[in-house]
């Protein structure tokens, strides 16, 4: 799985750290760096919580472009 | 998002490490029953038990700490070395209560496996701590170099 760096640059957006979005989310800090880095995918009911405390759609932050899309 | 317990990453986690060690426990049982068929004996009977079973508990925990899989978030910050070292001394307490008590009511021993129950506890509670401080060591390194 590739790396998730678009949640990654949102997080750093909002100038919150790893651990700050696991307690906001009520996860642990493993798990959003799992995340980011790829190791990890989250439920759907994690992402629209990530995505409500960082403001964002699930499209902006885990939605991943079709490579084969003319 | 509960606060309670293990996080999803962590329960998938849990369950994956159990079903591995509890079909490891399975496969070394049977081993262990191949080889007292075939007149191997490595260790008294009720020993053998339970040196398979604590190793495949040792494994299950330690894959569960290595893997953070074995305390869930917590809001709270503060770490828990108190009540940790109140833990241990009240298991040795209770330890120490449970051998006296049952050497005062003259309850029997365990037969063969009382000849050697003692030093494989002795070196399975050393090598947990071992592991533990291990465990903690590199977890502590992980975690400053993830952030």
């Amino acid at each position: 799985m590739a790396k998730n760096l678009r949640l990654k640059a949102a997080r750093a957006a909002k100038d919150m750290s790893q651990k700050d979005l696991a307690e906001a989310v009520g996860v642990t800090r493993q798990t959003i760096n799992a995340i980011e880095n790829g190791d990890y995918n989250p439920t759907i009911n994690l992402c629209i919580a990530i995505c409500k405390v960082l403001g964002k759609t699930l499209n902006d932050l885990f939605w991943e472009e079709d490579r084969h899309e003319p | 998002m509960s606060r309670k317990g293990l996080d999803e990453r962590q329960l998938q986690k849990r369950n994956s490490i159990g079903n591995q060690s509890f079909l490891l426990l399975l496969y070394l049982l049977l081993f262990d029953a191949v080889l007292y068929g075939l007149g191997v004996k490595w260790a008294g009977y009720p020993a053998n038990v339970m040196i398979i079973l604590a190793l495949c508990a040792g494994i299950y925990v330690i894959r569960l700490i290595a893997a953070g899989a074995f305390v869930g978030p917590s809001p709270q910050t503060r770490k828990p070395l108190l009540k940790a070292g109140l833990t241990v001394i009240s298991v040795i307490l209770a330890a120490a209560a449970v051998l006296v008590i049952a050497k005062n009511a003259g309850i029997a021993g365990f037969g063969p496996a009382e000849d050697i129950s003692a030093p494989v506890m002795f070196v399975g509670a050393g090598l947990a701590l071992l592991i533990a401080a291990v465990t903690f060591v590199t977890g502590n390194r992980r975690n400053r170099d993830e952030e």
